[in-house]
């Protein structure tokens, strides 16, 4: 078994494509993710919403994913992609840092991030907001699907970019207090939730300064339902029928450890 | 075949897509658009409910967050449309003009079962080239009894208990087949389809399927419109979705 | 959908090898290069797997999706002019996904090695991937011969890039620098990777503009300032006219003396001709 992935089906597939069959769909995260660098550190942002074409298939997802203790990456895209791609990247960088014994740095996880989503020629469609705090101080990347990145103070990605663009450019300032950095994530999280139909749901904020990182889980819980249902359906007992009844009472149970056989370590 | 000429081009030399090898890369242009939003009636021994959300959307965005997917026709007739807004719009216009028409010929106003005719005749008179919409003609019959005739974009109809049409449709069809226990068209002697559920249950079911539809369907929120229609008036309430 | 335009707003597809080139007969390290640029770009792709990504949303909905899953490109307007005793490079600031912009101050002008530069243009990932390898086979080079490795190697590394990978590449470079043996010098590798040497060279989308205004204003022995004016001037008036060009101004002037860094910001970048006054603030 060799590492990478498996193209045998490929020409199995463009067969059948060419006869008109459709293709299987895939979860894409209609997303917006922003980063913005304060005065401290970086601030992530992300909203909870995933999508399959017009239903919404997670309404409460984690689109910031770990790379390392100090580091942290939002993802947008095919979920599947940014999922496995963060993951891989974050194993990658813990087995580094046992070889080095020193703290992963950002730039080593975008490096490892770009040239592997190069390697996919945009294939791999993740598009990513890679934040986190070094040695050498906060860092903020965007990396794209073809494996072009930008290093700049704030940024936002995936369908919802524009609207949460639009928030920064109007707020942004060097130097914001780690409160105000907060705010302003939250508030262009929030523009592609309400503006976006492929954002929605809830505010996740992670806020990583140096030797210290604040996962926010739904920081803003913002979806309440608005109507409680005044006759709700009830099924009485009975509505199922019974068609055969055992009682074994709980004291007639013996628990019994099954034989112990080794583990295979081979 | 003989492979293509080889071609020498500078960075500037390409410019903007054109000729029969771009066609894949971008969509077609379309004479249609899908701006979402979702339609319920449920018609009742003596009450007839409909109901659409007021979101309108195109792609990923959202045109307005209050537009009424409901239009009368008569005192007590209703057509509730989702689909393309301007074959919605159009299609209104042309069906208000009929309207005006017909009190003009035979001095009252259009029946449900009339306006339901009229309508399934002008889709089907588009047939090669529809109105992009789904329908709903919602009304209460001469005897009081609520009626809602459905549709499909090229006309084909009939009288129902209950539908729902739109974004939200494979959300909610189901649940309303469920609660409203009616029994299938295909049992033979055909059985009465109207639900007997009281009027508050009725509209206790239209505002929970709404709300739920707005947790997984992104084109149906904001707001939904409620009409009850009775034999002493219509009732219209509105609900607040959520925005997102 | 996924390999689009060079420039900005043409959803033009990459297009696919038809005619394969025949390899060129090369020496060790070449073949060893392109070992290992066969290992970075050699893998079975599949135009088939790429259905697997489209969704039957909305009309709208798949045009903003294509729109922003467009590679990021460099509708750009790049320059080097050499002057006597070294070159000045410039850059326009805009990255562009479709009509949207990605970044508005990008750095175009990237190092090679000390002395050497380049201009980028054309696709980013295809670009910063090209000036990494470029810079590493640089640095290692530069440990042979232990002194500033020369601008012709390392345009000559560049060219020999984009020539062999040709089919996989989006990519339309300037490589300008200083050595002992050359002075100042610009060389220019356009897409399908031809390598020469000129006295100045204008590349991207907006430079399209300017070629009459370059002949025009170019001589030969210039000052450095007068080279610096000059490429101010070529760039200003091609993001006047280019809508994918634009943002602040980056130049990079290299001769004996080193490396000195410009950078005009929005704000300050002359207004081209016909263009109207640009108010000092908006609203208050």
């Amino acid at each position: 078994m060799t590492a990478g992935f498996q193209f045998d089906l490929c020409n199995r597939n463009r067969l059948l494509e060419s006869k008109g069959v459709q293709g299987a769909s895939v979860t894409k995260t209609g997303t917006t993710i922003a980063g913005l660098v304060f005065k401290d550190g970086v601030v992530l942002g992300a909203d909870t919403r995933s999508t399959s074409g017009s239903t919404v298939a997670d309404k409460n997802c984690e689109k910031i994913h770990f790379i390392a203790p100090n580091i942290y990456c939002c993802g947008a895209g095919t979920a599947a992609d940014t999922e496995n791609v963060t993951g891989m990247i974050s194993s990658s960088l813990d087995l580094h840092r046992y070889a080095t014994g020193r703290e992963s740095r950002v730039v080593t996880a975008m490096t490892m991030l770009k040239s592997h989503l190069f390697r996919y020629q945009g294939y791999v469609s993740a598009a990513l907001v890679l934040g986190g705090v070094d040695f050498r101080g906060p860092h903020l990347f965007t990396v794209y699907p073809h494996g072009s990145t930008d290093a700049l103070p704030f940024c936002t990605m995936g369908s919802g970019s524009l609207n949460a663009m639009a928030v920064f450019e109007a707020g942004y300032k060097d130097d914001l207090t780690r409160e105000e950095a907060v705010e302003l994530v939250a508030n262009a999280i929030k523009a592609g939730i309400y503006n976006d139909l492929g954002s929605g749901s809830n505010v996740d904020i992670c806020v990583i300064t140096k030797g210290k990182v604040d996962y926010l889980r739904n920081h803003e819980y913002l979806q309440n339902k608005t109507y409680q249902r005044r006759h709700p359906v009830t099924y009485g007992k009975g509505t199922t029928k019974v068609t055969k009844e055992k009682i074994i009472p709980l004291s007639e149970l013996t628990i019994q450890d099954g034989d112990a056989t080794a583990m295979d370590t081979s | 075949m003989a492979a293509p000429p080889l071609q020498l081009h500078t960075p500037a030399s390409i410019g903007p897509a054109s000729g029969p090898g771009d066609i894949k890369s971008r969509p077609a242009w379309s004479p249609y658009d899908d701006n979402g939003g979702t339609c319920v009636a449920v018609a009742g021994s003596d009450y007839c409910i409909v109901a659409a959300s007021t979101r309108l959307s195109t792609g990923f965005s959202i045109l307005t967050r209050d537009c009424s997917k409901l239009f009368q026709i008569s005192e007590q007739v209703y057509i509730a449309s989702a689909g393309f807004q301007a074959d919605i719009r159009a299609l209104q216009k042309m069906l208000q003009t009929r309207n005006v028409m017909y009190q003009h010929i035979h001095r009252k106003p259009m029946s449900a079962s009339a306006l339901a005719q009229l309508l399934g005749n002008n889709l089907y008179y588009k047939r090669f080239f529809p109105y992009f919409t789904w329908n709903l003609c919602v009304g209460l019959d001469p005897e009081g009894k609520g009626s809602v005739y459905t549709y499909d974009p090229v006309g084909s109809f009939e009288r129902v208990g209950y539908s729902c049409q739109g974004s939200g449709k494979d959300l909610i069809q189901p649940v309303l087949d469920n609660q409203l226990k009616a029994a299938s068209p295909l049992v033979l002697p055909s059985e009465n389809w109207m639900t007997a559920l009281p009027l508050e249950q009725a509209q206790d079911l239209v505002r929970d399927a709404f709300v739920s539809a707005g947790e997984r369907d992104i084109y149906t929120g904001d707001c939904v419109e409620i009409l009850t229609i009775t034999t002493g008036g219509v009732h219209r309430e509105t609900l607040d979705l959520k925005k997102d | 959908m996924f390999k689009a335009a060079l420039h900005s707003g043409s959803g033009k597809p990459r297009r696919r090898a038809t005619v394969s080139s025949p390899h060129k007969p090369a020496g060790r390290k070449l073949l060893e290069w392109r070992g290992r640029i066969d290992q970075h770009f050699g893998y079975g792709s599949s135009e088939a797997s790429r259905s697997l990504y489209l969704e039957d949303g909305g009309q709208y909905a798949a045009l903003l999706q294509a729109e922003l899953e467009q590679p990021v490109s460099l509708g750009t307007t790049i320059i080097a002019a050499s002057y006597a005793g070294g070159v000045v490079l410039g850059a326009d600031s805009r990255t562009t996904t479709g009509n949207y912009i990605a970044n508005r101050v990008t750095d175009k002008i990237t190092p090679l090695a000390e002395n050497v530069y380049i201009c980028r243009s054309g696709s980013a990932a295809d670009t910063q991937a090209i000036s990494a390898y470029v810079q590493w086979f640089l640095q290692q080079h530069a440990v042979d011969l232990d002194r500033h490795v020369s601008v012709k190697t390392a345009a000559k590394l560049a060219q020999t890039m984009v020539y062999q990978n040709k089919n996989m590449l989006q990519a339309g470079l300037i490589i300008a620098g200083w050595d002992k043996q050359g002075g100042g010098s610009v060389h220019t590798v356009p897409l399908g990777g031809t390598l020469l040497q000129v006295p100045y060279s204008i590349g991207g989308s907006g430079s399209a503009y300017i070629t009459g205004l370059c002949d025009k204003l170019w001589r030969p022995h210039m000052t450095q300032q007068e080279c610096h004016e000059f490429v101010v001037k070529a760039v200003t008036h091609a993001m006047a006219r280019d809508g994918s060009s634009g943002g602040c101004i980056r130049t990079v002037t290299i001769s004996k003396d080193g490396v000195k860094r410009d950078f005009l910001p929005h704000t300050r970048v002359p207004i081209a001709y016909g263009e109207m006054q640009q108010p000092m603030s908006v609203g208050a």
